[in-house]
Formats: C-alpha cells, structure tokens, sequence
C-alpha cells in the first residue's frame, strides 16, 4: 500500500515536471496551453491521491480547486488569447531549443542535488517527489528568462506555482487551508493582470515579442 | 482597536472609491482624511509598544504588532497618507476623473496589502499580503498609457510575480521543516510559533529555504541582481505612486528578510544568513552607487538610489546589533526621503514636461521651493549633514568597525562617495543655468508643499537628534531581531 | 541442450518475422491513410525478388562497399540472436548484454554509413553525414537508458533486467522505467530511420537519410541491407516489449509457456508496430534542424530516468 502510493505519486509527479519540459522542445501557444492544462489536471490528481492515501480531507477541497481554477478556467483564458495571438510563435528564443533541453535537464539534477537535506529529512512516502517539484520550479524559472513570448512567459509563470503547489503537497500534505485559499486568490488575480497586461502590450506593441520592449535600457 | 484603525480606512477609501462613479473629488478628500486615521492607528501602535505592549487581535493571532510591526506600520501609512493628499484626483492636476478613481482604488488597496503584510504574525499571509502588493500596485503603472509604462509594468509584474513565488517555495520549505520535526499545526505558519521553534529545526533545510525566501523578498527589494525592474517601474509609475513603491514597498519586502533572518539566525546560527544578505546588499550598493553616474533622467537616479540603499541596508542587517540598528534607522530616513523626493520629482516633470535631466534647467529661479526641497533631499539622500541619512550612515559605518569588517566599510565608503559625486554633478545642471523659455515661472498648488516641507522637517530633526520615542522603538526591535 | 535449441529457433523466428513486421508496419499506415495497401507479407516477395536479381556495382566502389551489406546483416541477425525474444535465460545470455546488443547495431550503422561514402556519389555522402549525425546525438541517450534500466535491475544482462521486472512488478511502472521506455522509444525512431526523423517511403533528395546511403546497392546487397534494416526494427520493438513490460516471456521451458510467450510476442510486436503506424500517420516529418532538438529531448528524459532510478534504488 504504502509502496504502490509512492510509486503512484513519484509517477504523478514526473509527468507534472514532463509537461513542463513541453514549453522548452514546442513552439506553438496552442501546444503550451494544452501542456498546462494537462499539467494542472495532474496536479490535481495528485492532491487527490496524497488526500486518499494520507486521509487528508483538506486536499481533496484543494485538488478540486487546482482542477476548477488551474485546469479549466485559467486553460480558457488563455486559450482566448491563443487565438488572438496564434501567429505569434516561439521562433527564436534567447536560448535555443536543443541547448534549453540540455540546460533543463541540468536544472533537473541541480533541483536533486539541492533538495538532498530536504528528502533526508522527511520520512513521507510522497518524498521521493519533491526533487521533480523543485526541478519544476528551476525549469519554468528558465522558461520565464529565455522565452521572449510574454504569454510564453505567463504559461512558465504558471508552471512555476505549480511546481510550488507540487513542493507544498508532497512536502507537508498542503499548507494551512486559508493560507492556500490566499494563495489562490492570489495566483488567480496575478494571472488575471498578467492577461490584461498582454493585451495592452499587443495593443501598443502590436507583438507579444518582449524583445520588443526595448524603450527603457540602462 | 489600534488593528482597525491602521487597517480598514485604506479598505474604506478603496470601497468608497470604487462605489462612487464617476469620481468626485469628495472620495479624494474623504481618502485623504481617512489616510490620517490609518497614521493615527499607528502611532497608538507605536504608543503601546512603548509602553511594552505587544498587541495582538484577531483568530490564531492573526495580527501581531512588536516594534519592528510598528515602525514599518508608521513608515507605511504615513507615506500611503502623504500620496493620498498629494496623488491624483485632488484638485487640478492633469489627471482625468477615471484616472483618479483608478488610483484611488488601488492605491488604497497597494496600502492596505502593506499594512496588513507588516502586521499579521502569519508568514503564509504576509506572503499572500506582499503578493498582491505587486498586483495592485502593477495596475496603477501604466496610469498614463505609454510604451514605456506599458514595458515597464509589465517587467515588474512578471519579475516580482516571479520573484516572489520563489519566495513562497522559501516559505513551503521551512513549513516543511516544521511539519516534519514537529508536527502539523494550523499555528506553524506564525512567525512567533516559528520563532520559538528555530532552535530544533532542521539547519540544512531552513538554510535552502531561506536561500529561496532572500531571493525571493530580494526581488520585490530591488537587489540586484534581480533589481532589473525597479528603475523602470519607479520611473514610469505616476509620482504618488513611486512615493510608495520606493518609500515603503522595498522596505515592506526588507521587511520580510528580516523576519525570516531572525528564525535562521536561531536555527543556523549567526553567519550564514548575514553572508548572504551582505552579499546581495554590497552587490546592489555597487550597482546602485555606478548607475547614478550615468543616468540621463532623474526618476531613474532616484529610483537606482532607491537600489542603492536597499544595498545599504542590507549591509546594515549583517553588521550586528549596532547595524540592526543603523539600518532601521536608515530605512525610516529612506522611506521619508525617496517618497518626498518622488513626489517633489513629479512636480519638476509636470512643469517641465520631460524627465530629462538635459531638459531641466534653472529649477530654482522656475519654482524656488519645489527647487530648493528638490536640492535639499538630494543632499539628504546622498548622505550630508544635517540630514537623518547622514546619521544612520554614520552609525552604520562605525557598527561595520565594531563588527570588525573595515574592508567592507571601505568598499562601502567608496561606493558611497562614487554615488555621492554621480548625484552632485546631475544636481548642479538642474538647479541653475537659464530655463527653457517654455516653462512657465512661479509655483502651482502651493499647499502641496506644506506635507513635502514637513518631510524635510522631519529628515532635519532626524539628522539633529535621536527623538526617544523612535530610540525606544529601534531598541526594542534589536532586541527582536538581534539579540 | 534443450536451451540450446530453443536459442537456435528463436534467432530463426526472429529472422523470419523481420519482414513481416515492416510489412505489417507498411499496410497499418496505407490503412489509417484510407489507401488499401500492400499485404503485410509482401516484404517477402521483395526480398525474393532481389536475391533473384543482379548486382550492378559502381566501377569507383572498393571492396568495403561488397563487405559492407553482409557486415551490418551479420551484426544485426548476431544482436538479434541476443534479444530476449521468448524464453529467459537462455544459454547464449552470458553474453546478452544490453550494450552488446545496442554497439553490434551501431557497429552495422557505422558500416552502412561508410558504404555510402565508398562509391562517391553526392546522395550516399550526404545520406550517411546526416546518418552519423543522428547516430552521434542518439547514442548518448542510449547510454543514459540502458544506465537507467541497469540501475533499476543491478544488471545490464537482459535476461536479468527482464527477470527482475518480472519479480517486481511496480517497477515497471516506476518512473525511472517509464522515461527510460519513452527515451529508447524515440531513439528508435530515430535509429530506424521512420518518421518523424526521416521518412522510410522517400527517395526525395533534401529529407532521405536511410535511403540515401543505400541508394547505390541493388540486387542482394540490397536485399540483405532491407532485411538487416526489417531486424533492427523487429530488435527495437523486442527490446522494447520485452525489458519494459516483460510479461509473457516463458521462464520455464514447457509447451504453454512458449506458446504464451510467442502469443504475447506477436501481440506486443503488434501493439508498437500499431504505435509507429500512428505515429507516422500523425506526424510530418521534422526538418533535419529540429532532429537534433528531438534528440536532445530524448536525452533529457534519459538523464531524468537514470536520475530518478539512481534515487529510487
């Protein structure tokens, strides 16, 4: 039982972080948006299996949400401004594709390396999990700074909390219930303002090139 | 009581700013007038502290005031009060009404995520708090729509949102220690619970958590390396709001740092978390101090000061009891000084029209007050005398000799004059020479100067005297963060 | 002794059913494209056909382009007579390493390559440049997968990789296994020459890379180079099939068991054969710049799978 729980979680898990290596090998909105979506349903996933195993109740209210807010609603937003900004693809990032995979899998080794205390120190079954949210987290953060796409960016935004999410359930089988509904709130809202701001910077910018946006230098 | 004084005008204003529309200039007035209740709940927190209180009100004790509380609580609403007397939306000043309802709305709602971020006791909430910070505050940015406000918004919203999420995973880190040594509590999330704590977690994992928590924090900071936005967004943003970004928000986020370098400090012993914050704090010093020499607009010099005192800050936080000390005593000089001076800053551009240092001439003979604050905070910011930042420099220069690093008071010394001949040299080609002959002569709303010269007042009396109220305060806060 | 024998039949098997794979491959594709198609056997009529033709040699070719198709038929028949196809151990196991197997395949690559540089013709040149290419970035992900397997096993015999999926059944669902499954599965794909790396039905000049290489051979050579390519398929698919989801592969040699093992043979032979059909239905070919991309991909997720099972152990 325990076993099979670990295995299914580490299983869970990889596929989170995999989803996320979507963004550095595609270059199309469309292929990000699906892989967040996806991402998010399994994720969701997760809190559901972390809530059965380990009878956490809070974590299925949380899983639902993750589903509700990450999987459906935010996927529909964004798939507005897919189609607004379908021509715009990622065709030559700062870093290129093979050199980015390369890098991401490094970041994934440097995500075990530095989380080796971290596993030490739990004795949760989910623990073997936790070095592939902090991969995930380094890889959306790699995602943001060599993408030049701002709704490429806002999708490794989004990917980076999710990792964050990944790291608090496997860790500690979630955070204090209002604390996460703040978080939500706060992801939600933060998406929403990201989402307004791509629209501005495509109604004054005409691109959503963020090498573009090159009128304050030094 | 005191919590709901400080909290809910800020929450008020905004609500009565966005029921009432179209805007009138009564919401103005009637924010304006309640931003003054927020400062009156402060300083009954700071009376009450004094006194050797710590209040603390609410479920779980959600809100909790000790001395470092309360100092950043009075820095905050004062400078939240200063810009809701002197933003837009109050009498005329360029602003349309939708502008001005925009402002009023978020500005309060940017003040009360500060308020309630340095007052609640809950780590997980003042994170939510200093999150959204940068969401209300990113909306007010491009308030005048231009590429260059659109670009700079957008830099800060995706950097501090980025930024502050890694914080967040700092903060599931150490929530994680806590659960796996101690066990699940709805409480492990309070700083005073963490705090007593510290002596039994885990030092390896509070050490990657605090790593992420300074990069994280850091970022809203404005340390470099991740202080890329920070001269675009103070820039661009409109004056009242720079006022509180640069006056307080890097302070709110500093903030943060430090209570989490007071749980590392007990957990990882004294060091490890000074060494770090040392480092991004010289970092940001060097980066601050070089860019002021070649900047061509002065929104961006005040905002790479605002960087460079952060820096300063920080190397403060390192340096012991003697620095704790000094650094709060700079931070409160900071946040007085840079909100004056945005706000003066936005009077010149106003008049001008341009942000060009090249553009600006004759300042003193155009508006002789604007222009004589103007040259006063700039010497107080660069730390002459008989400013309040002379002061805490000073105390910070000698607390580096009794910490026994002169190598690092030197590299700092250095970087101070370099930022010091840097600011004199753009000063000068401000203050004299012929004005464009499209300026107009003569000062506009000349009550506005009433705050801004209490500002500077106040700047004097910290550069003359230690007043004891705000001795006893930082004392108290030594003994919090430094013991 | 019995071992023995069954050792001898199963490379026989394995040779017979080579063609029969790629045909089946070939007629699952005209299906999905609503064509008809040729039956799956008639890779048999085509082998017929060339061993029945003659060979015409270009007067510049020098004896490594005679040597060459027997080198890679060889090496491949000897890498499948190694592949736990339906019993496990088997006699011959001793030697029925993973990087055996995995360099023996390389070893006919490498030859292929040089044949097609021999006679000097600009498609042969250009087809075994792009052919090394793919062969460099592919190999360290190879590397990386057998590592990853063989970390999870304690062993890079295969007889004992599939003896300790076999015990142990959640491993196979672990993730190490999984992401090693899904490196190896693109590595095929790309080792084979089938789409999206390159298209095995083109003789267009910019995309072929297989077909380039042999474009000068005819007669038998070709048939034994197409027949050593049809093993190499059926290798990968066996590799595949067997290592990771081993289920089905006799351990005891009775009637039942051989008969269930050749069942499960056929079906998994089917299942992937449908996979890649899919797949190159599914899919355009990648231009050659992205391949390496694909590669590194691939990479990535070896790195992750030994990374995963090294931490699992």
């Amino acid at each position: 039982m325990e076993s099979l729980f670990a295995q299914l979680v580490v299983l869970e898990s990889s596929l989170v972080l995999i989803f996320g290596l979507v963004l550095l090998w595609r270059r199309r909105v469309p292929a990000y948006v699906s892989a967040f979506t996806w991402q998010s349903l399994v994720l969701g996933a997760v809190a559901l299996t972390v809530g059965w195993f380990g009878r956490e109740r809070e974590l299925y209210f949380i899983g639902g949400l993750l589903v509700l807010v990450k999987g459906v609603a935010i996927p529909r937003l964004l798939g507005r401004m897919e189609r607004r900004f379908a021509s715009e693809r990622e065709i030559a990032p700062y870093v290129n594709t093979a050199t980015s995979l390369l890098v991401a899998g490094l970041l994934v080794l440097f995500g075990y390396a530095i989380m080796r205390p971290v596993v030490a120190a739990s004795d949760l079954p989910t623990r073997a999990g936790m070095p592939l949210a902090m991969g995930l987290v380094l890889v959306s953060l790699f995602v943001v700074v060599s993408r030049k796409k701002a709704l490429t960016q806002v999708v490794g935004f989004l990917m980076l909390e999710n990792g964050i999410a990944l790291l608090a359930i496997l860790g500690t089988y979630g955070i204090p219930l209002i604390v996460e509904l703040g978080v939500f709130l706060d992801a939600l809202m933060g998406f929403l303002v990201m989402q307004i701001f791509v629209y501005r910077i495509h109604s004054t910018f005409e691109t959503i090139d963020v090498d573009q946006l090159d009128r304050l230098r030094h | 009581m005191s919590f709901a004084l400080l909290l809910v005008p800020s929450l008020l204003s905004a609500l009565l700013a966005l029921v009432v529309r179209p805007y009138r200039a009564a919401v103005g007035w009637a924010n304006a007038a309640l931003s003054l209740v927020a400062v009156a709940g402060a300083i009954t927190l700071w009376v009450r502290v004094l006194r050797g209180e710590v209040p603390v009100a609410g479920a779980d004790g959600l809100l909790r005031a000790d001395a470092l509380s309360t100092l950043l609580a009075l820095c905050v609403s004062g400078v939240a009060a200063l810009a809701a007397w002197l933003g837009p939306g109050l009498g005329d000043d360029g602003w349309g009404a939708r502008q001005a309802r925009r402002f009023r709305i978020f500005a309060n709602l940017f003040a009360f995520t500060m308020l309630f971020a340095v007052t609640t006791d809950n780590v997980g909430f003042m994170w939510v708090a200093i999150e959204a910070t940068t969401i209300t505050s990113a909306v007010l940015i491009p308030l005048h729509a231009s590429k260059a406000s659109v670009e700079a918004s957008w830099k800060y919203v995706l950097i501090g949102s980025v930024g502050i999420a890694l914080a967040f995973a700092g903060t599931v880190l150490a929530y994680f220690d806590f659960v796996t040594l101690i066990g699940r509590e709805a409480v492990a999330l309070n700083w005073t619970v963490l705090q007593d704590a510290a002596p039994a977690l885990n030092p390896r994992v509070i050490r990657l958590a605090f790593v992420f928590i300074l990069i994280g924090y850091g970022t809203k900071a404005g340390l470099a390396p991740m202080h890329t936005w920070l001269p675009d967004a103070h820039s661009e943003a409109p004056p009242a709001l720079s006022a509180m970004m640069s006056g307080v928000l890097l302070a709110v986020a500093l903030y943060a740092v430090v209570r989490w370098q007071a749980v590392v400090r007990v957990t990882v012993g004294t060091g490890f978390a000074e060494d770090v914050i040392v480092l991004l704090g010289v970092l940001s010093l060097a980066i601050g101090a070089l860019s002021l020499v070649a900047q061509r607009s002065y929104k961006r010099l005040l905002a790479y000061s605002s960087i460079e005192h952060t820096g300063l800050i920080c190397v403060g936080l390192a340096l012991g009891p003697l620095g704790v000390f000094a650094a709060m005593l700079h931070l409160l000089n900071h946040s007085v000084a840079k909100s004056m001076m945005f706000l003066l800053a936005g009077r010149v551009l106003r008049r001008y029209g341009t942000a060009e240092i090249e553009g600006v001439s004759g300042l003193l003979r155009v508006m002789p007050w604007t222009g004589g604050f103007f040259a006063a905070g700039m010497l107080a910011v660069i730390g002459l005398p008989p400013f309040g930042m002379f002061v805490s420099e000073f105390a910070l220069v000698r607390a580096g000799f009794a910490a026994g690093r002169p190598v690092l008071v030197a590299v700092v010394l250095m970087l101070l004059a370099v930022g010091f001949v840097g600011v004199l040299v753009h000063l000068n080609r401000m203050l004299y020479g012929r004005p464009p002959s499209t300026v107009t002569l003569g000062e506009s709303s000349r009550w506005a100067l009433v705050p801004l010269g209490g500002c500077l007042v106040a700047l004097v009396v910290l550069g003359l005297t230690l007043p004891a109220a705000i001795d006893g305060l930082l004392v108290r806060i030594v003994a919090i963060v430094a013991p | 002794m019995a071992r023995g024998a069954l050792a001898l039949l199963q490379g026989l098997l394995v040779l017979a059913l080579a063609p029969g794979v790629v045909g089946l491959v070939r007629w699952l594709k005209a299906r999905l494209q609503n064509r008809r198609g040729a039956p799956a056997w008639q890779p048999y009529f085509e082998l017929r056909k060339l061993f029945g033709k003659e060979v015409v040699v270009s007067e510049n070719a020098s004896w490594l382009f005679r040597a060459a198709p027997y080198v890679v038929f060889v090496s491949t028949a000897a890498a499948a007579l190694l592949v736990p196809v339906l019993a496990v151990p088997l006699p011959i196991d001793a030697v029925g390493d993973l990087l055996v197997v995995v360099y023996l395949l390389l070893l006919g690559t490498v030859f292929l390559a040089l044949a097609g540089l021999d006679p000097g013709s600009a498609f042969g040149g250009m087809g075994s440049s792009r052919e090394m290419t793919v062969a460099a970035l592919a190999e360290p992900t190879v590397a990386l997968a057998i590592f990853a397997l063989a970390l999870s096993a304690g062993s890079t015999n295969l007889g004992q990789i599939v003896a300790r999926t076999m015990s142990d059944p959640a491993a196979a669902l672990s993730p190490g296994h999984l992401l090693a499954f899904a490196a190896l599965f693109v590595v095929m794909i790309a080792e084979t020459g089938r789409m999206p790396v390159d298209n095995p039905a083109t003789h267009l000049e910019l995309t072929m890379i297989h077909e380039a290489m042999v474009l000068e051979y005819s007669g038998r050579y070709l048939a034994l180079i197409e027949w050593a390519a049809a093993l190499k398929l059926l290798v990968f698919f066996a590799l595949l099939g067997n290592l990771f989801v081993p289920w089905g592969v006799a351990v005891v040699l009775t009637p039942a068991a051989l008969a269930l093992a050749l069942a499960s043979l056929v079906g998994k032979l089917a299942v992937l054969a449908v996979a890649v059909a899919l797949l190159e239905t599914r899919v355009a070919k990648l231009r050659l710049f992205r391949v390496p991309e694909l590669l590194s991909a691939s990479f990535v997720l070896a790195l992750l799978a030994v990374t995963s099972s090294f931490l699992s152990r």
